[in-house]
């Protein structure tokens, strides 16, 4: 108890630079928690941007088909499926498709994109693209409705209700098919690509079109739980995977993004770094200038038969206090701060990642374990900066500390 | 009266070829039990390094150093820690006190080192600040005391551990003259009543006045070693 106060008390000798020092590791973990929320803020934009926007959290394809859209490659017993996901407790929604390469032509130009025919009612527990339509209305089963990407639109120099063409090639016979669409609304997703190069026409009019009634290529698929798609052995999954047929979670769908993910974690760990290094600079300085200051007690306290090891723990036992204090303010501030800004969210401008648009603000995410682990990761190092300093002071040879006394 | 300290042919040099200087030079001495022995000479005489060869805060360049008969060069780091801890006491001319501790908190320190429990240690504190005569005063910090208070509080954290030897370096010269022959005669009876073996280095007259034994150093040499009729 008394070397517990003799270290508190040390530490006020100089308060300024205590409070310093304590400000120096405070930033440090404030950032350190922020720059994590940012992370998470971040992961969870693109994450909703993949699954959210279209592809789904999961997908049901024939194996090789998302390498090429070959429309051959089709699912051949799509309501085995829809009949297994829709009674799987575990998925919230589920939206067959088919997908289809194919010439968009209107009276002024000529494009080539993917069109895809969704069944409306299921494609709302799935995708967002009725939130996106910002102009004209979503579908609502008509045969000719056809909902064009905004960039689409301006390329094909169409707005609502003007004639569109679809010309397809057909599953059985290769042979071209065309069919005409009325446009009936205009959509946004957001990153260029999609905006330039989808169009969604209703699933019964893809079918006929294609010559693949009864026959989807896709199936996307929404957990109750998002975490569930991360889940390789995925009951839900494992058992759809038979024979030519794959069930894959969006990790898998898009690895690249699972790659952006894991980068993120890695840049989180060497912000993480280079703070606490720069910290650890602070505090050892700031040790340092403490024993420096008491080198004669430090002498007096080894003469009177303070062991080596005692100095080194009443200095660690220093650099805990400190970093306990420190942690304090930290996860005050840091919460205030993070919790604001999962609010109001930071400013970050319009830009455009692996195919994901981050538009707008950029929220936050306070998570408990951000005021439990890193201010145990921040106390940790810091008396791990205080043990050069700590044994410094324990090798202090008293008769030079004393040499202006005894 | 047995010895309880001994010193043999103690040889300490600071420096290097041209600038080496002998501090001491093959000192052999030997202090009984109780006595009150003041080493004396002049400045650079080697008082104090004396004193820190026989604390076991420097090491010598040649001879021993026996303190109750055990060499102290052949104990470790730890265990020379320990001794000191256990059966020498320290007075410095500056105090030293550690100043964020309370006089009662510095008496209370060393037993702390030595495992002393709570109980005990509040109970010797209590006795050590009556025994120097500071009851009432142990919640202050150094800076509340005067000099001479501080100089008493450093007596009771040296007698505090029941140290068998206590080794004072000039511990009046920052004192007044009254403060000091106060401390001194604390001090004394001490002596007298404990048979606690007091060693200092000095210049004051008031403590040699006080002495059994005077030691006089010159050059790092013993020039005169006399007893006296306290």
């Amino acid at each position: 108890m008394l070397s517990l106060k003799l270290a508190w008390r040390n530490l006020f000798r100089n308060t300024r630079r205590t409070l310093l020092t304590c400000m120096l590791v405070t930033s440090s973990l404030v950032v350190i928690i922020l720059v994590d929320g940012i992370m998470l803020g971040m992961i969870d934009v693109m994450v909703g941007g993949i699954t959210k926007t279209l592809e789904g959290e999961a997908q049901v394809n024939r194996k090789g088909f998302r390498e090429n859209f070959e429309p051959e490659l089709f699912l051949s017993d799509p309501d085995t499926i829809s009949l297994a996901l829709a009674t799987d407790a575990r998925v919230a929604g589920h939206a067959p498709r088919v997908i289809i390469g194919s010439m968009i032509a209107s009276p002024y130009n000529t494009t080539g994109g993917l069109v895809y025919g969704v069944d409306a009612n299921s494609e709302l527990g799935v995708s967002r693209l009725k939130e996106a339509t910002y102009e004209g209305s979503y579908l609502s089963g008509v045969k000719r409705e056809i909902l064009l990407g905004k960039l689409m639109a301006e390329l094909l120099e169409v707005s609502l209700g003007d004639r569109i063409i679809i010309t397809a090639a057909q599953v059985d016979t290769s042979e071209i098919t065309q069919a005409l669409f009325r446009v009936t609304g205009l959509f946004e997703f957001g990153p260029e690509e999609m905006d330039q190069s989808l169009a969604f026409i209703n699933l019964s009019a893809a079918q006929p079109l294609m010559g693949m009634d009864g026959h989807v290529h896709q199936i996307a698929i929404r957990f109750v739980d998002p975490e569930d798609a991360k889940n390789k052995s995925l009951p839900t999954l494992i058992n759809l995977n038979k024979g030519d047929v794959e069930a894959l979670g969006w990790l898998d769908l898009q690895p690249s993004i699972g790659g952006m993910i894991e980068m993120s974690s890695y840049a989180s760990a060497i912000v993480g770094a280079v703070l606490f290094v720069l910290t650890s600079l602070g505090v050892i300085n700031s040790m340092f200038m403490s024993i420096y200051e008491r080198i004669y007690e430090f002498g007096v306290a080894k003469a009177i038969g303070t062991t080596p090891r005692q100095i080194i723990t009443l200095v660690l036992l220093e650099a805990f206090l400190l970093a306990l204090m420190a942690c304090a303010f930290g996860i005050l501030i840091g919460y205030l701060a993070s919790s604001y800004f999962e609010s109001n969210g930071i400013p970050m401008g319009r830009m455009e990642m692996s195919g994901v648009l981050l538009d707008g603000n950029m929220y936050t995410q306070v998570r408990p374990y951000q005021f439990v682990t890193f201010p145990i990761y921040v106390t940790l190092l810091t008396v791990a900066a205080a043990i050069y300093p700590a044994i410094f002071a324990s090798r202090i040879v008293p008769s030079r500390a004393l040499q202006r006394a005894l | 009266m047995k010895t309880v300290i001994e010193t043999k042919d103690l040889v300490r040099k600071f420096g290097e070829a041209e600038t080496q200087v002998t501090a001491l030079s093959h000192v052999s001495t030997s202090i009984k039990e109780g006595e009150f022995t003041a080493i004396i000479g002049p400045s650079g005489s080697g008082k104090t390094t004396l004193l820190q060869l026989i604390g076991g805060l420097d090491e010598p360049d040649g001879g021993d150093v026996l303190l109750s008969g055990t060499n102290i060069a052949n104990m470790s780091g730890k265990q020379l820690s320990d001794f000191r801890r256990d059966h020498i006491g320290f007075i410095f001319q500056s105090y030293n006190l550690i100043p964020v501790l309370s006089a009662e908190e510095n008496i209370e320190y060393i037993m702390l080192l030595q495992g002393v429990s709570a109980a005990e240690r509040k109970a010797r504190v209590r006795e050590m600040l009556a025994l120097v005569g500071l009851e009432g005063l142990g919640d202050r910090r150094p800076a509340q005391l005067s000099g001479g208070q501080q100089q008493r509080v450093a007596v009771a954290r040296a007698m505090a551990s029941k140290p068998d030897i206590i080794l004072a370096d000039e511990p009046t010269a920052n004192l007044d003259s009254t403060t000091g022959i106060a401390l001194l005669d604390t001090m004394r009876d001490l002596n007298a009543q404990l048979n606690m073996t007091f060693v200092f280095s000095t210049h004051d007259q008031k403590i040699m006045d006080r002495a059994d034994r005077l030691i006089h150093l010159e050059d790092g040499v013993i020039q005169l070693d006399e007893t006296r009729q306290s």
